[in-house]
């Protein structure tokens, strides 16, 4: 709209007629709470800057999934052997473009989550002020750095949210056929959507914690039971599955106010499970998306209630199979059913359990909260008699009915396990191999469609699995939202410094290696050095299922702060913003950096001051993708598994290259050799033995100070020596002098760096007198942008 | 022809030819700079005794993974380099790097016990991208690669010793 200036002069509004005046929202003058930075509301291109430093260090590096391009008709375009397709297009970027399409979508998942929900609590709970009491006033630490806006009630989220659509749209409009050519571009355009869905999830997580009053920062977050175990089958028990807790608070709400809370199971799969608690802690947390498929099987719910994302898609056959209606509370997940919410309680109450439909719509979620308790109240009492796990005779004769052929399930199954030995096993009784597949089995079910004997092998293993199921009974701590800006008071200079070695995210899906305990393993290490534990999401949840010889969980044995030793879980999805925030308050609080529209500043200080590493282990959705390309974004390297290099692109640092690891010092402007710290943007890890050195490593950076540093190398070398037998072969470019070595080492290191990287060592005096890439300066001052320099001039 | 161990791993239109083991040990023979990379299934099925017999014969190994656990506990360190599948790849495909010797970038990889989803990334990464100077690859897996240039086909499990015994034919042709 072209802006119109109008002089102040007097006007006859008399003389006027025939004339429509419209006037627009009317701006209220914002209350100038800090110096606005150079990029509030970035475009496409405002931060591309900045996406170059990185992608000039850490390059894009390419697997293709598929080497071909069927986006337009132009095509099927064949892309390899440096071909490209018949738009121009070559395989660079289209696996670029790849990736920025699956950013969007997993972006908009987030923000259109958060559209949804604000949509919602506004007619449920109404404009709400943001208070997230006497720990928090960064209350939105991205909402503030990207946007300069400072949110005080949840409508101040509607520019924030239109702001977020018009960069997708925008994004996306540039993915298609005949528009951007350039690889490196397209990474900036994943990073922004990656940026975009950081906001998303913080705008989401926010207006949840203030409708619902779920927990804003509490170290002592209350327990909960989770696990497939957990869930008492003598009551009526309602599945949620899912990310969007609306209808699930509905369905809390409703239990509490007709006193059923002790009389129904409401058990949670996925972040719907998380949210329901941080809400109730009457709710039980089933677990993991990998368990989806395995315990609707079960045959333990008796109405399955789901929302949106991360949902099997063929959840409504599912529920057919056991005789549980379905409940679809979210336009973006209708399954074909009938819309019902204009429907009275009553008469769907009557379709569901009457079984004329198999499921509904109902779009309202205080509806659908009534609807699912009362109608679960019926279907418990229908349901009792029916038997949805295999009977031992029915199990006996599928095992013996697979011939073992290697053929058709081994080559479906995602994992390559070996399903017709482990049946093969079972027919002679011996059902611990069957058993011994049911966690590295990522419950997808793609075996069972290709069997030739028609074998149900997700069934097959859930029988054999039974007993390890039923003791499936882990503790998480609620999702505890934001850290406090007292706890970045406390830990900002350790942090920084590196005397705490880093914060370890794990965050993500459950599309695991090797099943569930990875995650523990790893959660559980760096716990024990005193490294700052934070989960969200699938990992938060699948962390929990594991206790010590003591019989305490990770939950129970570390306490919720956020500090070193800690181990805290954030909560969903959408909360791990809060993992951002984090990062953003060590900056603002610690560092007295202004935040606000500041990105590039910000992020260029978390790159080199705060020794983060994410972990999405288990790394599976296009939500994945965004969450590790905004983490990226503003500086902190993300470490995937094995699966995550199907997402087609890494971030890779070439340590050998000198000049990729030059930065400033803002003090001179001089330019400084530096080590290579971090030394990945984005890089997968085959398995956990090799993941827990590579976290340790991706800690570093530049400012650590020597005792920083001296802890930061104790754990590197301890942990290659653990896991992979052996010390690191790179270890010695971490060293700037003597002050680095870990005391207890000095010597051992010293001869090492002396007789096998030919360094300068003066034994005697334990003094290194050369080698280092670099001296340690006390006041050295990393910035990767020339325009810190300018302004501390 | 063989199907991809992963079914629906058909990424493009050319895939592996399926090689008998003593073409793909003349293969690693016949390379100026081989490299064999391994993985963390080289721990199963004593098959680290093979892939030190591959190293014994000169070839350089790059221990993926937590493979080098293996190699430390067997006692044979001699010329297998830690480095991570990801970062191998990226280095492969640099101009810049000099190699596990510093002398010169390889211009055969042999893959063998790892992973074979990532494994298969890995080798449709240097397929695609590492093509200055090109860099053949093989494998020598119990996995049809359709990513790599010459492979052996799928061996099941069940049939491990026809494995090895498919290896020692590649050994000896080395």
């Amino acid at each position: 709209m072209e802006e119109l200036n109008i002089a102040p002069s007097k006007i006859e509004i008399e003389a006027l007629k025939n004339v429509v005046i419209n006037i627009g929202g009317i701006e209220e003058e914002e209350e100038e709470w800090e110096t606005m930075g150079p990029t509030p509301m970035p475009g496409i291109a405002d931060l591309r800057n900045w996406d170059y430093k990185l992608l000039e260090r850490y390059k894009p590096f390419y697997a293709p999934y598929c080497e071909m391009c069927c986006f337009c008709t132009f095509g099927k375009c064949d892309l390899t052997g440096g071909k490209k397709g018949a738009c121009g297009l070559g395989m660079a970027a289209q696996q670029a473009r790849f990736v920025t399409i699956a950013c969007l979508i997993g972006c908009s998942a987030h923000t259109a989550h958060g559209r949804h929900l604000l949509r919602k609590v506004l007619k449920i709970v109404g404009d709400r002020e943001i208070n997230m009491g006497t720990g928090i006033n960064i209350e939105a630490p991205l909402t503030r750095l990207i946007t300069g806006i400072k949110p005080e009630k949840l409508s101040d989220f509607i520019p924030v949210l239109e702001y977020l659509e018009e960069q997708i749209a925008q994004l996306l409009d540039s993915t298609h056929t005949g528009q951007e050519g350039s690889n490196l571009d397209y990474e900036s355009k994943a990073y922004h959507a990656g940026m975009l869905d950081s906001l998303g999830k913080e705008v989401a997580d926010l207006i949840q914690i203030v409708a619902f009053d779920l927990p804003k920062g509490d170290p002592d977050a209350p327990l909960v039971e989770i696990g497939m175990g957990c869930v008492d089958e003598s009551k009526p028990v309602i599945l949620v599955i899912g990310h969007n807790v609306v209808p699930s608070v509905a369905v809390m709400d409703y239990m509490s106010d007709h006193g059923l809370d002790e009389r129904i199971e409401v058990a949670g799969i996925c972040c719907t499970a998380i949210d329901t608690t941080r809400y109730s802690q009457k709710a039980k947390i089933v677990g993991s998306i990998g368990r989806q498929l395995r315990f609707v099987r079960s045959g333990v719910a008796d109405v399955i209630m789901v929302d949106e994302q991360c949902i099997r898609a063929d959840i409504l056959e599912q529920a057919k199979r056991i005789h549980a209606p379905l409940i679809a509370t979210n336009d973006k997940a209708l399954y074909g059913l009938v819309d019902r919410t204009n429907d009275s309680v009553d008469d769907i109450v009557a379709i569901l359990t009457s079984g004329k439909e198999p499921g509904v719509v109902i779009l309202d979620p205080v509806k659908a909260g009534e609807v699912a308790v009362r109608v679960v109240q019926i279907t418990h009492e229908k349901r009792k008699e029916l038997v949805n796990i295999l009977t031992d005779e029915e199990f006996k004769e599928y095992v013996t009915m697979c011939q073992n052929c290697d053929a058709n399930c081994i080559v479906a199954c995602p994992q390559g396990l070996p399903i017709g030995e482990a049946n093969k096993a079972a027919a002679k009784g011996d059902t611990a191999p069957l058993a011994s597949l049911f966690d590295p089995c990522v419950g997808c079910g793609r075996c069972e469609q290709v069997c030739k004997k028609h074998i149900p092998i997700v069934d097959v293993i859930l029988k054999a699995s039974l007993p390890y199921v039923k003791s499936e009974k882990g503790m998480i701590r609620v999702g505890r939202g934001p850290v406090l800006d007292t706890e970045i008071r406390k830990v900002g200079a350790p942090l920084v410094l590196g005397t705490i070695p880093g914060i370890i995210a794990i965050v993500g899906c459950g599309n695991y290696p090797n099943g569930t305990k990875d995650v523990y393993r790893i959660a559980k290490e760096f716990a024990e050095r005193k490294y700052i534990v934070v989960l969200t999401g699938c990992g938060a949840m699948d962390a929990a299922l594991y206790r010590d010889k003591d019989g305490k969980t990770l939950y129970e044995k570390y306490p919720g702060d956020f500090d070193g030793g800690c181990v805290l879980n954030i909560g969903s999805c959408v909360s791990n913003a809060h993992i951002h925030g984090a990062a953003i308050k060590v900056a603002a609080i610690y560092a007295r950096r202004n935040i606000r529209g500041n990105y590039a500043e910000i992020a260029d200080y978390i790159l080199n001051r705060v020794g983060a590493c994410g972990v999405a282990w288990g790394a599976m959705s296009q939500k994945a993708a965004s969450i590790a390309s905004g983490v990226n974004r503003i500086g902190i390297p993300v470490v995937i598994g094995p699966h995550g290099w199907k997402y087609r692109r890494a971030y890779l640092g070439r340590k050998y290259v000198d000049e990729d690891w030059v930065v400033y010092d803002a003090r001179d402007g001089s330019k400084v050799q530096i080590e290579p710290a971090p030394e990945h943007m984005l890089v997968a890890a085959d398995t956990y033995q090799e993941a827990i050195p590579l976290i340790a490593r991706l800690c570093f950076r530049p400012t650590d100070n020597s005792m920083g540093r001296q802890v930061k190398l104790t754990h590197y070398m301890d942990l290659s020596m653990k896991y992979l037998g052996v010390y690191p072969d790179d270890w010695h470019i971490f060293v700037r002098g003597e002050a680095d070595l870990p005391l207890a080492r000095k010597e051992e290191y010293l001869r090492i760096l002396k007789e096998e990287h030919g360094w300068g060592i003066d034994l005697e005096a334990k003094k290194i007198l050369s080698g280092p890439v670099r001296k340690m300066d006390v006041g050295f001052d990393a910035t990767n942008l020339e325009e810190l320099i300018k302004k501390n001039e | 022809m063989e199907i991809p161990f992963d079914i629906g791993n058909i990424s493009g239109p050319e895939n592996a030819r399926v090689a008998q083991p003593e073409a793909l040990g003349r293969a690693i023979k016949n390379a100026k700079r081989p490299l064999l990379v391994v993985g963390s299934e080289i721990l199963d099925d004593s098959l680290i005794e093979k892939a030190i017999a591959i190293g014994k014969k000169g070839i350089p190994i790059a221990a993926t993974a937590h493979s080098m656990k293996g190699f430390v506990d067997a006692g044979y360190t001699e010329n297998v380099h830690l480095t991570g599948l990801h970062e191998l790849a990226n280095n492969i495909e640099s101009r810049d790097w000099m190699g596990f010797d510093k002398t010169g970038g390889y211009d055969l990889v042999a893959v063998l016990g790892g992973i074979y989803y990532s494994t298969s990334q890995f080798l449709i990464a240097l397929k695609n991208f590492a093509t200055d100077p090109i860099v053949r690859c093989i494998s020598i897996d119990r996995y049809y690669h359709p990513a790599a240039r010459m492979s052996s086909g799928n061996i099941s499990r069940k049939h491990t010793d026809e494995f090895k015994k498919m290896l020692d034919s590649v050994i000896e042709n080395i």
